[in-house]
């Protein structure tokens, strides 16, 4: 066993893992967030996305061991006190979700994109969810929901504005 | 199996961990390959050393006549570097092509080169390039050209106390350019059938100075095809050059793919896919404003 300490999802956590342990299993299996999917395990199909450090990855190619010290955000972290994310309510709004199961990441991939541009064009969330497939084929409404979601942002930062402005 | 995990926190600790472990410890980066490997087969080694962390592997340095790139450098490193698209089209296109955006995250471009496969997307401009691979121990740093670095599919020239440490090569100048061309099965996520780099410089009068042509997918390692350079260089680029030069694409492929499955398709493609790239690369190569990265 070796010795892990890493954040998920604002969490600290300290635990001794198994040394072949991929980190998609640390996360299912020892911390029982089973919002991360398992579906090529080979980094085709992204299901298993996750932030890590800011960035997108597959946590099916990542070994346990190697996430000490980072800063995890799985689907269980992306909303806020209760209330869905932005990216979360777009996907429910559009009816961007059809199976499922390909959402989690999906919503991870969009939001990694819209931290790093507030506006995309289509081609450009095209190319942020490019890693990510979906079975169910629901791409467009997908693309629309980020657009979407990159609206809600917007309209949420210059709500806190104006709210901020008034007092 | 594995059954120990190391960290080392700096790059002389893995070298030393490196030339402790033998034949049992096996480098880890990215892990895009590896943890599959790990996953799906009976693994071998006993030992990981995780490199993936390693700040002193994860640079690019862009002198004055040299590039010189960390071999922990992530695909999205080089993808998001303001200037790489500018001096070295081809590479940024090929690193651009690797996975999906998860992938280029993780994987490294030293672990494209040191995994050998075929069809690593960076390996091919960077042959092209005429790059040099940087390899160091506990001890030494040694420095060989990459286009002898791949002894066979999956086979590259390091010895388990060695790490790939850096790759540089020579920054290309005013009338040079690198293209880059793949043939997937899709757009994300394809590993590449067939691809193919060009470097051209082009002098007075259309002259190839120089040109530089490496292919990958077409044969057990990426390589350099320099008995197709030797016949374009000192000649003068045009119509009947590139279509002579076609054909001979097609007379190596043949012979090199012999009875492969994949022989009929590859030397059709490799046709379209060369003349592409090196129509691409002499009009940029003519076209290419050099204060625009230089100034």
């Amino acid at each position: 066993m070796i010795s892990i300490s890493l954040t998920v999802n604002k969490q600290v956590y300290q635990v001794e893992v198994e040394e072949d342990l991929r980190l998609i299993d640390f996360i299912r299996d020892k911390l029982m967030l089973t919002g991360t999917k398992e579906g090529c395990g080979e980094g085709e199909c992204g299901a298993c996305t996750i932030i890590m450090d800011g960035k997108t990855v597959n946590s099916c190619l990542v070994m346990a061991f190697q996430a000490h010290g980072s800063r995890i955000t799985t689907i269980e972290g992306v909303a806020k006190d209760g209330a869905l994310h932005p990216i979360q309510q777009a996907f429910l709004d559009v009816g961007a979700v059809q199976c499922g199961f390909c959402t989690p990441g999906m919503v991870l991939s969009a939001k990694a994109l819209l931290d790093e541009n507030e506006v995309p064009n289509r081609h450009q969330i095209r190319e942020g969810i490019s890693g990510n497939l979906c079975r169910c084929t629901g791409y467009n409404k997908i693309v629309d929901a980020i657009e979407l979601a990159s609206s809600y942002i917007k309209e949420g930062q210059q709500d806190e504005t104006s709210s901020s402005g008034r007092q | 199996m594995i059954t120990k995990c190391i960290r080392p926190s700096n790059l002389e600790e893995a070298l030393e961990q490196l030339n402790q472990q033998g034949y049992d410890g096996k480098l880890i980066a990215g892990g895009t390959d590896l943890v599959i490997e790990i996953k799906h087969h009976p693994y071998e080694k006993s030992t990981l050393i995780d490199i993936s962390r390693l700040k002193e592997l994860r640079f690019i340095e862009i002198g004055e006549t040299e590039i010189c790139i960390g071999a922990g450098t992530r695909f999205s490193d080089i993808v998001n570097h303001p200037e790489m698209k500018g001096i070295c089209a081809g590479l940024w296109e090929a690193c651009s092509s690797v996975g999906s955006p998860q992938i280029r995250n993780a994987g490294t471009i030293g672990g494209n080169i040191c995994n050998g496969s075929p069809a690593a997307d960076s390996v091919p401009p960077l042959l092209a390039l005429d790059a040099q691979v940087i390899i160091k121990d506990t001890t030494k740093t040694r420095t060989m050209p990459l286009k002898d670095f791949y002894i066979d599919k999956g086979k590259v020239a390091i010895e388990a106390n060695e790490l790939l440490y850096a790759i540089k090569f020579r920054k290309p100048k005013k009338d040079e350019y690198i293209t880059f061309e793949k043939l997937g099965l899709r757009k994300a996520l394809a590993i590449a059938r067939l691809s193919c780099a060009v470097f051209i410089s082009l002098g007075d009068g259309d002259k190839i100075e120089d040109i530089r042509i490496a292919t990958g997918a077409m044969g057990a390692y990426p390589q350099r095809e320099e008995a197709l350079e030797k016949l374009l260089i000192g000649e003068v680029f045009d119509a009947p050059l590139i279509e002579m030069s076609t054909q001979e694409i097609f007379n190596i492929a043949k012979q090199r793919l012999g009875s492969r499955s994949s022989a009929v398709f590859k030397c059709e493609a490799i046709q379209g896919l060369f003349g592409k790239a090196l129509r691409r690369a002499a009009k940029e190569a003519k076209s290419y404003d050099f204060h625009q990265f230089n100034s």
